[in-house]
């Protein structure tokens, strides 16, 4: 039952709550809005604020009294039931907190930064929807529902992305993103259906993880279907090679970057790993794989990172390279790692992409060559903004280096040297990028042309506050305190505790490559003591490569237009002339006739329908006696 | 004899003579009272009806009366949806009808009648109680008494339906002249003796019967009067006659077959499929060619009469589910799909579908709650007609029927052709008088109520399925 029982004292059962709430919200304000008087946005913050309050009572009671699984019935067609349910645990708590507060955070700081929009309420109903499906993908506890959820929150992105449609490349960005989004949803769908046939039809988590466990799935089985769903995770998280369309997504509003595109719709694939963790244990080629994918993107995308000018587009590249980091680490085993990471990482790229919209706020630019010393302007801004560059390039005692730190720990005892050497380099990049916007962006000297740029509204600073001291401070979940707190990590890690490691080698180097990155960016971009032009010529095919994203973009665009329009075209054609003129107009028509003529039989007379009813029962007494036939 | 097993037919009898008694002494302005009068009285025999027969398995009268799960679902059904009719009629009464007691008392007693139809234990109760129904029935056909297609749809409904009473009547005889009995028990006893090939003199009653009934269900080819009533009668009655009186046959057809013509399954299972064919074919078809909106309503349930006749011939107890569920769904939608068409009927007087153009300009709620109607009519995912009819077609693929349930599948994209014709009207087209249109309070309420139950049984199922399974456990165990 998903309402408690009485005499039982847990209330965790009341986590439903959260997206329930959110849904309503949006059904409010896009079935009744105009009952609502004035501004709809309100009853969207009251939503996910509500929700956020839920967070707080569910991890109260949990704490107290446990977690469990609550499901009511949705319906059954033979054998087969199919469930409304959640489960609550270490792991949905946690992103239950995440979201709610990340997406009340946005929510409200949206209030300044969509100020005059046109569709101003839309957009709100949209986030309201968003978060509803979001907390669904975060809380369900089977794979049906998980799906429904999942390819809603790919349709609330697109809306999003899209939100300014008359834009051309918004549309063009938000199609590029559900497209490829759903080509790995395509693979996460059959993965779910291997897996509901291979334990004879179920989707409960709980279920197929006992049977995988008692040896109930063929491993080959296990592995493809692990594989496939991973595909669905690469997807949602933007993994080599369908990353391509999270820098695109950029096109949307920035609040709507800071809660999708870097807190919690990009995350919903590394969770969904976590979540199949057990799974992926017992397919150690597909853990295998994910770790590989993992570090393939982070190298990847941290190198693109380092030359893009587009604020939230060097944001975006860092952004698809941290969650390459998550990948990594639940690839080598290191769940407590991997969801640190995830976590520490979304309130500091969350606060980063605010940052960037206030800038962009405040002095209208987004290209950061343009900026500079931004300080000056808008001081509020422009610390929380470098709060978010020191946290998220691992600066001690920062968030991010407590998370890189765990990482680089798992990488080295999970996967060996050569994966860590690997990881340590994208490491260094991410340092360095960082400097680069922190040098670039913040400090330095006010351009002649920035002199007009004004701090945002306090709607806008305020989450900026809050998420600040978030990336301040998220470190410090991490160690285990006192002996009643044991750390992030026996919290989440609850079978066998996995409390934060401290590797001496692990966090010298660790140390070494964040400073490193800082003192070679501080080098670079403020003092100049190394020329970033000369470099640049002196490695002109290594730059032209990274700003053409490894031709991967155009890679794809070729393969669309020469091979899938080509053969779409033909398909087309086909479909023209056999499909739709013959097969659907044709049997179209004739129903529509059929309809017409049988239509003549009704003739109003009272006798001919006597005839009709005789008629009737002479054959059915007919066939009776002449024998019945055969169907 | 415990006496307080019949006592909601008792009280409900009471009801429909007290209303029309009460009508005789109220003045003209005061007859708005008699349908509140009518609904306080069905909720009681409602709360009656649970509180007496809750569990109750046992017969009265030596087996003509029975008292199980089975009947209680249906009275339990008969009676909400007959409120539902008396809150959709109120306003129609006033404006179009006279006589308002008449109405609601023969409203009340064709309810009455439907009752006794789940109850009756052998076929000679059953047709009494189908005459009482029919009867009701033709007086409410043509209540609008200054209306010619009432009248006419009236006449022709009464010259038929003797003529189809006469079928049942001569079925019934045969099968008593060569079983011996008239009761199901005895009827499945006897048929369990007899040795196959079955006597052709039995076969032709069961064909007279299956004639009958399905008269009176509207399955093709004894269809036709269908369409030509369904238009001329004032609308309640036609919702009321769309959605109460199929369940009420159904329900009779589910016990008759299942409790006493099972032995022979092999023999009618085939009619059966081929008629639900015919009926789903036919009902789907002709509904495209409709300009009337009563009218395409009226072919689209004979649609559904094909949908809910091949669950019967597949009979089973998932197959008894199912039907009852659809009943149920295909009810909830069906009767909002025509007290849509009442409110707006009683704002503009127009009935056709090209009427309805712009009607989401005009009042959004009464264009949208018309769409879930007819979404879920459609059987589109999320509504109510999708779960059931899902059920439905299941159990019948289950029972071997699959060749039927392709061709169920078909009916259903093609019936969605049609739908979409009234909500491309009601959405694309621009309305030629722009101004709003104001619903009245309780129609409109209604309808609010009737969409979120849709919703309701779309999504969540799950208790109805399992009230619907205890019904079914009472006929086949």
């Amino acid at each position: 039952m998903l309402f408690p029982e009485p005499g039982t004292a847990s209330g965790v059962q009341w986590a439903w709550l959260a997206p329930a709430l959110s849904a309503s919200a949006f059904f409010a304000v896009v079935l009744l809005g105009r009952f609502i008087p004035r501004n709809r946005a309100f009853l969207s913050i009251l939503a996910i604020a509500a929700g956020f309050g839920v967070f707080w009572y569910v991890l109260k009671e949990f704490l107290s009294s446990g977690g469990g699984e609550f499901s009511v019935k949705w319906f059954t067609v033979g054998d087969i039931t199919v469930s409304w349910g959640i489960v609550v645990d270490e792991l949905s708590v946690v992103m239950l907190g995440l979201v709610t507060f990340v997406a009340l955070a946005v929510q409200v700081y949206s209030l300044g930064y969509m100020k005059g929009e046109a569709r101003f309420g839309w957009y709100f109903a949209v986030h309201s929807l968003f978060a509803a499906a979001m907390l669904t993908v975060v809380l369900t506890d089977n794979f049906l529902l998980l799906y429904m959820a999942w390819e809603l929150v790919g349709v609330c992105s697109y809306l999003l992305i899209g939100f300014w449609y008359e834009r051309r490349s918004a549309a063009e960005a938000a199609k590029k993103a559900f497209i490829t989004t759903r080509i790995g949803d395509v693979g996460l769908l059959i993965g779910i259906i291997m897996l509901f046939k291979a334990t004879g039809g179920h989707f409960d988590y709980s279920t197929i993880v006992h049977v995988a466990e008692e040896g109930g799935i063929a491993s080959g089985t296990l592995t493809v279907a692990m594989l496939l769903i991973f595909l669905g995770a690469m997807g949602k998280s933007a993994q080599f090679p369908l990353h391509v369309w999270l820098p695109d997504a950029m096109e949307g509003p920035a609040p709507v970057s800071a809660l999708i595109h870097a807190a919690t719709m990009v995350v919903a694939g590394v969770y969904l790993v976590a979540r199949l963790f057990p799974l992926f244990l017992l397919a150690p080629t597909a853990l295998l794989v994910v770790a590989i994918i993992g570090l393939i993107t982070a190298l990847l995308t941290a190198s693109m990172a380092l030359v893009m000018t587009d604020l939230k587009r060097v944001l975006a590249y860092s952004t698809i390279s941290h969650l390459g980091f998550m990948m990594l680490a639940l690839g080598s085993g290191g769940f407590t790692a991997g969801m640190f990471h995830l976590l520490t990482h979304a309130f500091a790229k969350a606060l980063l992409f605010l940052g960037a919209g206030s800038i962009a706020h405040g002095s209208g630019k987004t290209d950061i060559r343009e900026m500079g010393g931004l300080w000056r302007r808008m001081p509020v801004t422009a610390v929380a903004f470098g709060i978010g560059v020191l946290a998220l390039g691992g600066i001690p005692p920062l968030s991010g280096f407590f998370s890189k730190d765990e990482v680089l720990v798992a990488v080295l005892s999970g996967r060996g040297p050569v994966f860590f050497v690997l990881t340590l380099a994208a490491a260094l990049m991410s340092a360095m990028y960082m400097a680069r916007l922190l040098f670039l962006v913040v400090l330095g000297n006010l351009k002649k042309e920035n002199e007009h740029a004004h701090e945002s509204p306090w709607v806008m600073k305020l989450p900026l506050v809050a998420l600040a001291i978030l990336a301040l401070t998220a470190g410090f979940l991490a160690p285990g305190w006192t002996s009643d707190y044991k750390g992030f990590g026996a919290f989440l890690f609850h079978e066998e505790p996995e409390a934060y490691h401290i590797n001496g080698l692990v966090m010298g180097l660790s140390l070494a490559l964040a400073f490193g990155g800082f003192a070679l960016g501080w080098a670079l971009y403020s003092r100049g003591l190394l020329s970033a032009d000369r470099i640049r010529e002196r490695f002109a095919w290594l730059h032209r490569l990274l700003v053409n994203k490894y031709y991967i973009d155009a890679l794809y665009q070729w393969v669309i237009n020469r091979i899938v329009l080509v053969l779409g075209r033909f398909i087309a054609l086909f479909d023209r002339v056999v499909i739709n003129d013959t097969g659907v107009n044709g049997t179209g028509r004739s129903v529509l006739l059929s309809g017409i003529r049988l239509r003549y039989l009704e003739t109003g007379k009272v006798y001919n329908y006597a005839l009709g009813m005789v008629v009737g029962v002479v054959v059915v007494a007919l066939i009776w006696w002449l024998g019945l036939p055969n169907v | 004899m415990n006496y307080l097993l019949f006592l909601p037919e008792l009280a409900l009898a009471a009801l429909a003579f007290g209303v029309l008694v009460i009508d005789l002494f109220l003045p003209r302005e005061r007859k708005g009272y008699l349908p509140w009068v009518s609904l306080v009285g069905l909720a009681g025999v409602l709360a009656l009806s649970l509180r007496y027969l809750w569990g109750k398995d046992t017969n009265l009268y030596g087996g003509l009366f029975l008292v199980d799960s089975f009947s209680l679902f249906f009275k339990a059904f008969f009676l909400v949806m007959g409120g539902l009719v008396v809150l959709s009629s109120m306003e129609y009464v006033k404006r179009h009808l006279s006589h308002p007691g008449e109405y609601y008392g023969i409203l009340l007693l064709s309810i009455l009648a439907m009752m006794l139809m789940t109850s009756s234990g052998e076929l000679l109760t059953a047709y009494i109680s189908l005459e009482l129904l029919s009867f009701s029935l033709y007086v409410l056909v043509s209540f609008a008494r200054g209306d010619p297609k009432s009248n006419e749809a009236g006449l022709k409904y009464i010259l038929l339906g003797a003529f189809a009473s006469a079928l049942l009547l001569y079925g019934i005889s045969h099968v008593y002249g060569m079983l011996g009995t008239t009761g199901f028990t005895e009827i499945s006893a006897a048929l369990l003796l007899e040795e196959t090939p079955l006597n052709p003199a039995v076969l032709l009653g069961l064909a007279l019967i299956v004639a009958g009934l399905g008269f009176k269900m509207a399955a093709a080819p004894f269809h036709m009067w269908a369409p030509d009533v369904y238009e001329g009668a004032p609308t309640p009655v036609t919702a009321y006659l769309a959605v109460g009186v199929k369940a009420a046959v159904f329900a009779l057809v589910l016990r008759l077959f299942s409790q006493a013509f099972m032995p022979a399954i092999e023999e009618w299972q085939v009619i059966l499929a081929i008629l639900a064919a015919l009926t789903m074919t036919v009902g789907n078809l002709v509904a495209i060619a409709q300009s009337n909106i009563k009218r395409m309503l009226a072919y689209s349930s004979i649609g559904q009469v094909g949908y809910l006749l091949m669950g019967v011939a597949a009979l089973s107890p998932m197959a008894s589910d199912g039907v009852m569920l659809h009943l149920l769904g295909y009810g909830i939608s069906n009767l909002a799909a025509f007290l849509g068409v009442i409110l707006y009927y009683n704002v503009t007087g127009k009935e056709n579908i090209a009427d309805y153009a712009g009607l989401a300009d005009r009042s959004p709620f009464l264009a949208m709650a018309m769409s879930v109607a007819l979404f879920s009519l459609a059987g589109l995912p999320f509504f109510a007609g999708f779960t059931t009819k899902f059920y439905l077609f299941t159990a019948a693929a289950e029972g071997g029927f699959l060749w039927l349930v392709g061709l169920a599948i078909t009916n259903s994209l093609i019936s969605l052709y049609y739908y979409l014709i009234v909500i491309k009207q009601m959405y694309m087209v621009p309305a030629s008088d722009k101004s709003a249109l104001k619903v009245s309070l309780i129609g409109g309420g209604v309808l609010g109520v009737l969409v979120l139950g849709i919703f309701l049984v779309g999504v969540y199922p799950a208790p109805l399925v399992d009230a619907i399974q205890g019904a079914t456990g009472a006929i086949l165990p």
